[in-house]
């Protein structure tokens, strides 16, 4: 017999209005979906007074997050949700989920043989393979591996140079960047040494999202364990966790304490995004950007779920209006399917893409340069499904500036 | 992070005041901690629908200079009233909400329990007559989906029987909708009007509630089209080919989603800027006036601005809170005028006037707010926040909110 | 109109809905005679809990023992009504820890199981109680829900040829000399009148038969002690925690389907206001601060609801407060006692025991009809509980349940094969908060004597949940409106009941309680306009 005080939860604040119904995306795609406010508060009444009243269909959530930005309530929704999946689920993860969720793991696994790798799981009998073997749907197009990773470069190109910056951050680099796009890594060194700042990386794991989705609560919990207490270490020194990611980011500062019961209380705060980090500098006049005078682009902006509940995009904004010769739109808030591993799933694939759609339907008619995003799996979703190139808000901006002049600029 | 004002609230009175404000060319925050009333709004807006005697308004404008001194409206002064209510249809329609009205005197909305309520503009879709003995039709067929519960088909022929209209309800089952039901779990209105979004579905619609159509020259259908495009109502109504009425549902409210997307639209496409999900906690004031505010989700992030507006909304919205003998606001903690007595608090009869609801904060005639009995000279207060009316209880709510927005507007921008 | 019957029982509580089924069980004709709707007395109105009889072990052994005795039974025969959760009588540093031990021996003389367990694994067994608790002691308490268990009674009843009818008010008794033949009602709904006659009346009215007893000619000093409690939106204990000291104000909080409630205070009041309780501030007060002595997370919690009852207790001394009246069966034969033939009336007593009360009324009753039948409600389940836990039966119909069908198992028990829940109409959710689909709806309107949504609600849980009728109240009035007909009817009614959920969330509404009240307000006022006409 074991039970979790719950009301540390507001979820008694619901008064059935069923405005997060409206907000979520799953609930016109997939029926077998209970929906928000069903699956959340009032579920957890009745698990409550007997779990038999868990429903294994909880796990069509995407953990969007969008019904906690529309409750009108106050109520942690989802958190709700993911806690109850993890106190109550009897399902155990298959060799399929675990393989997505171990994000790092396949990174490193793959990374000898990327070019093997990559070819292998375009290739039409591979996907098949997958499809029938893994469940992983066949229509679905794989990021590529890179054979050489961010901390590899890091290692033999800046980090010797980083000790000539006074002032420092530690960057959480996350799977993505290591395995899949180091150019977000190598950006990021840019824009931060442009503006006078060092970069220090961490013995970091990744964040756990991709396991919480799946149901790896123990393996989630230990990666969570192991980077509070490295944030900790590097709080301790000084130097804020900034971030690129806005999953991770928001993972490691709420899904730590609300769904997994790891208090990272110390560093939460602490724990920020480079666009935010940037902004709040330059809005204190301690950092100036000096803009490429020939730099054009037509931008689409998708703000990805999280950084919706991080309600974060506000400084994503200020910094691309801030460049010269940008057109700059921001997409009608919708979520683009993928939600992580959820649309690689046989299971979900038809979902993501009709939840994606009218995401994907404005970019099309806008017809932009490319595409902004913070998150990579929405960029692995929109890439796919629309074929506009999707780009991470500081590589747009490491390309948009005029580094040796934003570094004298900023050296004082 | 530096703005011309910064507005607390996110529903009706919160995006007219801001688009008011950007039309002027002020640079506008509206932070919004998750969507607002509008949400189960009844389509309609009420200007007056009752004295606070009781007494049934005809024309609000007529009757408006009856009420007290302290309400809201006696605050702004009938002449700009006058001179705002004349540019209410104008306003929304700009942005792509189509009012109607009765040249200023109250309407009557067909209600979902098949009543006549007062009210004194309406949303395109929703049935809304110049009196309740309005000629409607002879004959009606009410259609609901099969199994929707939201839509009280049995009060809505009852209350057409009583205009003398012959009632024949019947129910249609459609694929897609039934679809929803796999796990039957709420089934509410906006569930339905998410997939009637899609042309396939409300064509679906309205091929089958023509078929079943016989002699019946009204169509009564529940109010669950044009979640996004209120021309799904018109063209369902051609392919119904018959007097469609769009009978409202329990909550939530297809029309005033649509409505809130619009007006928050609205603000966006000029300018202003809407942070969705977060929540203002606390404030610095100095000198007798606010300098900035935090929030939850900006952690450090200051926000300043010349002029705040506080439009968080009553109870409901968490705009006002109350504990056992007390009634507060939580972000500033502004003077609240209510009675410390909690019995005074209700009516023990659920439908009569409670007087909870007309509890709000104190303001002076430019709606500016005291803390501790001193005037905070940039804070205003608009909506259903602001003390002096019991909206509910006198169908007053949209109008004070519009007319609240609309005067504060006025005083930042003039000021 | 004129009927003959073997026995008319008179009130339709527990008691009377116990005794109706004993006296069927044993072949007599039954008729039994409700003034409102069943369960609408003490019964509906007190904390459910399955007593162990711990909390009587120590001032009153023979309560006690009989509490255990039933809560065996009904947790065989009555398991869809019950939820055997186990209980604490947790001791704060401000008790007396001295006391446990002559607790805990008294408890065991009573034949009540009770272990003394270690305060930290008390804290871990359950998380929500005090953490600076010195003391615990597990018994075998539990929760019942008594609505059900009225119902099940009422419902078997029936089912054995009883006949019900509620809402049915007794204006005269009719005696023949010194015997009482029958009495003469009136319908309240409808007005009509009636006369029925029996050989046997057994009253068994609760505080009410106070009244009856002198309409029939008898005196019964009752001892109306009321006793106030509140509802909490949620179960914030999985088990049921009482204070280890004497029994006194506020000091059990039982954890009861969705919800839990804390109670209870006791004072006596008039007879007059018996049929109109009102929860006074300062009730609410006591009940709270006492309330998060047991479990402080109480004061964070939200209150759904305040509600008060009637202990019907038969006075034996001057004592002011009611609390050291035995709560002891009192089962009178007029005829002995005041010289009145053919009347029994059977009082005292609680919930816990009613089964014993309705075995002793039926005895007396069989007695005079000069028959010798055993009693069987012992042994025989009620309908619903024949069949073992709910997982078990829902697991023999559906492979997938859904959260409602669950949910209905969970009130139905084993009857839910008589509710058809497979078609997607029948499976639609019309009580979001507490899951009860249509057709539990449609089954209790046509099975189970409702006349009115307030019927429903006690039928079947419908809007008891945290939003207190908002949305269901409407639905069902629409499915009450299709079934009876009277469309202006049912919209009154629809009032009516907002008006009675109303009248317990007002005494706590403040916090969420009153952002909920003004919510459902705009919702029915200014979108349904229910308050014009």
């Amino acid at each position: 017999m074991e039970k979790k005080e719950v009301s540390f939860n507001n979820f008694e604040q619901c008064i059935k209005c069923t405005v997060c119904t409206a907000y979520c995306p799953v609930v016109p795609v997939n029926p077998r979906f209970p929906g928000p406010k069903q699956a959340g508060p009032d579920e957890e009444r009745l698990r409550l007074k007997n779990k038999m009243f868990f429903d294994e269909n909880l796990k069509y959530c995407l953990n969007c997050k969008r019904c906690e930005v529309s409750c009108p309530s106050g109520v942690n929704i989802a958190d709700l949700i993911q806690s109850a999946r993890r106190r109550y689920s009897a399902a155990t993860p298959t060799l399929r989920d675990t393989m997505l969720a171990n994000t790092d793991v396949m990174g490193r696994l793959a990374r000898p043989f990327a070019p093997i790798v990559n070819s292998m799981v375009a290739t039409k009998p591979v996907k098949a393979v997958m499809d029938v073997v893994l469940d992983i749907d066949k229509n679905r197009t794989f990021p590529n591996y890179k054979a050489h990773g961010f901390v590899g470069w890091f290692n033999r190109e800046a980090r010797s140079k980083q000790a000539a910056y006074s002032k420092k951050v530690a960057f959480f680099h996350g799977c993505s960047t290591e395995f899949q796009h180091p150019e977000v890594g190598k950006a990021f060194v840019e824009v931060m040494n442009a503006v006078g700042y060092g970069v220090e990386l961490m013995n970091e794991e990744c964040c756990g999202v991709a396991m919480i989705a799946n149901g790896l609560w123990n393996q989630a919990s230990r990666h969570a364990k192991h980077n509070v207490a490295v944030f900790e270490k590097m709080v301790g020194e000084g130097l804020p966790i900034v971030a690129t990611a806005s999953t991770c980011t928001f993972t490691m500062r709420d899904e730590y304490p609300h769904v997994l019961d790891i208090d990272n209380s110390k560093v939460r705060d602490s724990i920020t995004l480079v666009e935010k980090f940037l902004f709040d500098l330059i809005d204190a006049g301690k950092v100036t950007l000096v803009f490429k005078k020939d730099y054009a682009a037509r931008i689409a902006y998708h703000i990805p779920c999280h950084m919706e509940k991080l309600g974060w995009s506000i400084f994503t904004k200020r910094l691309m209006q801030m460049i010269p010769g940008v057109s700059f739109t921001v997409l009608d808030s919708g979520c683009c399917g993928i939600a992580g591993t959820y649309g690689f799933k046989k299971e979900n694939y038809e979902y993501s893409q009709e939840i994606g759609r009218p995401v994907f339907e404005q970019i099309r008619a806008l017809a932009p340069d490319f595409v902004c995003s913070e998150c990579d799996t929405c960029k692995w979703q929109i890439e796919m499904s629309t074929g506009y190139k999707v780009l991470n808000p500081i590589v747009i901006l490491a390309e948009a500036l005029d580094l040796p002049a934003t570094t004298a600029a900023n050296r004082r | 992070m530096k703005f011309d004002a910064i507005i607390i609230g996110g529903g009706l009175s919160s995006l007219v005041c801001g688009i008011r404000l950007q039309e002027a060319g002020k640079q506008c925050l509206i932070v919004s901690a998750g969507q607002n009333a509008l949400h189960f709004s009844t389509g309609t807006f009420g200007l007056l629908g009752r004295l606070p005697d009781g007494t049934a308004v005809e024309e609000p404008l007529l009757d408006i200079p009856k009420l007290p001194e302290n309400h809201p409206y006696s605050k702004i002064g009938i002449e700009r009233i006058k001179e705002y209510a004349v540019g209410v249809i104008p306003f929304f329609g700009k942005y792509g909400i189509k009012l109607c009205g009765f040249n200023g005197a109250n309407g009557w909305r067909f209600t979902p329990m098949g009543t006549f309520k007062p009210a004194w503009l309406a949303l395109e879709e929703i049935p809304f007559f110049k009196s309740p003995d309005e000629v409607i039709g002879h004959k009606a067929l009410i259609v609901n989906y099969a199994g929707f519960m939201d839509f009280n088909s049995v009060f809505i022929a009852e209350g057409l029987e009583k205009k003398g209209l012959s009632c024949r309800i019947e129910s249609v089952k459609l694929k897609v909708v039934e679809n929803l039901r796999a796990n039957p779990t709420e089934m509410r209105s906006i569930n339905i009007a998410r997939v009637m979004e899609q042309e396939e579905c409300w064509k679906e619609f309205g091929r089958t509630v023509h078929s079943l159509l016989k002699d019946e020259d009204v169509v009564v259908v529940p109010e669950v089209f044009g979640l996004n495009n209120p021309l799904v109502c018109d063209w369902v109504r051609e392919m119904i080919k018959a007097n469609v009425l769009f009978v409202g549902t329990m909550p939530p409210s297809v029309a005033g989603i649509r409505t809130q997307k619009l007006l928050k639209k609205a603000f966006e496409n000029i300018g202003g800027t809407f942070l969705m999900g977060d929540e203002a906690l606390g404030s610095s004031i100095s000198d007798g006036a606010v300098t900035s505010i935090k929030t939850r989700n900006l952690d450090g992030t200051l926000l300043e601005a010349d002029d705040f507006v506080l439009a968080s909304g009553h109870l409901f919205a968490h705009g006002l809170v109350a504990s056992t003998g007390k009634i507060e606001e939580p972000v500033f903690g502004l003077d609240v005028d209510f009675v410390p007595d909690r019995n005074g608090w209700y009516d023990k009869n659920f439908f009569e006037k409670q007087n909870y609801l007309g509890f709000g904060v104190v303001t002076d005639s430019r709606f500016r707010a005291f803390r501790n009995g001193s005037l905070v000279d940039n804070l205003y207060v608009i909506g259903s926040e602001v003390g002096g009316c019991n909206s509910l209880n006198e169908g007053s709510g949209a109008g004070v909110a519009i007319m609240t927005a609309l005067r504060v507007a006025d005083e930042i921008i003039g000021g | 109109m004129k009927q003959e019957f073997d026995v008319i029982i008179l009130g339709g509580g527990i008691t009377g809905a116990g005794t109706a089924r004993d006296c069927s069980l044993r072949g007599l004709k039954v008729l039994l005679i409700e003034r409102n709707d069943i369960a609408t007395g003490a019964t509906g109105r007190n904390h459910g809990l399955l007593h162990s009889g711990a909390r009587y072990a120590v001032t009153d052994k023979e309560s006690a023992s009989e509490c255990i005795k039933e809560n065996m039974i009904l947790k065989k025969i009555a398991r869809h009504c019950v939820d055997d959760t186990s209980g604490f009588f947790i001791t704060l540093p401000e008790d007396d820890l001295g006391y446990q031990a002559t607790f805990v021996k008294a408890c065991t003389e009573a034949g009540i199981n009770a272990e003394i367990i270690d305060p930290q694994e008390a804290k871990r067994l359950e998380p929500s109680v005090n953490p600076s608790i010195i003391g615990a002691v597990r018994i075998p308490d539990g929760s019942v829900d008594p609505f059900r268990l009225c119902a099940s009674n009422v419902y078997d009843a029936k089912l054995h040829g009883a006949v019900v009818l509620t809402y049915t008010e007794v204006t005269e008794i009719i005696k023949n000399q010194d015997m009482l033949t029958g009495v003469k009602v009136q319908n309240r709904r409808t007005g009509e009148c009636g006369e029925y006659h029996a050989p046997v009346v057994i009253n068994a009215c609760g505080i009410w038969g106070h009244h009856i007893a002198e309409m029939a000619g008898a005196k019964i000093g009752m001892y109306p002690a009321k006793g106030a409690l509140l509802i909490f939106a949620h179960r914030v204990n999985g088990i049921v925690l009482n204070r280890c000291r004497k029994p006194a104000n506020a000091d059990i909080l039982v954890p009861g389907d969705t919800v839990c409630v804390i109670g209870t205070t006791s004072t006596k009041v008039p007879y007059e206001e018996c049929d109109h309780l009102q929860v006074m501030p300062d009730e609410v007060n006591l009940l709270l601060s006492e309330g998060a002595k047991l479990s402080p997370v109480l004061a964070r919690t939200r209150i759904l609801r305040a509600y008060a009852g009637v202990r019907p207790l038969v006075s034996a001394d001057n004592d002011p407060t009611g609390r050291n009246i035995s709560r002891g069966i009192v089962c009178l034969d007029h005829e002995t006692r005041d010289g009145i033939k053919g009347f029994i009336t059977i009082t005292g007593g609680k919930l816990m025991t009613y089964r014993l009360m309705a075995e002793q009324a039926t005895d007396m009753a069989c007695k005079k009809l000069g028959l010798d039948v055993p009693c069987t409600t012992a042994t025989t389940p009620l309908p619903g509980s024949e069949e073992g836990g709910i997982e078990k039966i829902f697991k023999n119909i559906w492979t997938m349940p859904t959260t409602a069908q669950k949910a209905t198992v969970g009130r139905a028990g084993a009857n839910v094969s008589s509710i058809p829940l497979s078609d997607e109409y029948e499976g639609s959710v019309v009580c979001e908060c507490e899951e009860v689909p249509v057709s539990e709806i449609d089954s209790a309107i046509r099975n189970m004597d409702v006349h009115n949504l307030v019927d429903l609600r006690r039928r079947t849980r419908m809007g008891m949940g945290t939003c207190q009728g908002e949305l269901c109240g409407c639905r069902a009035a629409c499915i009450l409106a299709k079934d009876h007909g009277d469309v202006v009817a049912v919209r009154n009614d629809l009032k009516q009941f907002m008006n009675e959920r109303w009248k317990g969330m007002y005494p706590v509404a403040w916090g969420e309680t009153l952002r909920e009240c003004a919510y459902t307000q705009w919702v029915y006022a200014e979108v349904l306009g229910l308050n014009e006409s």
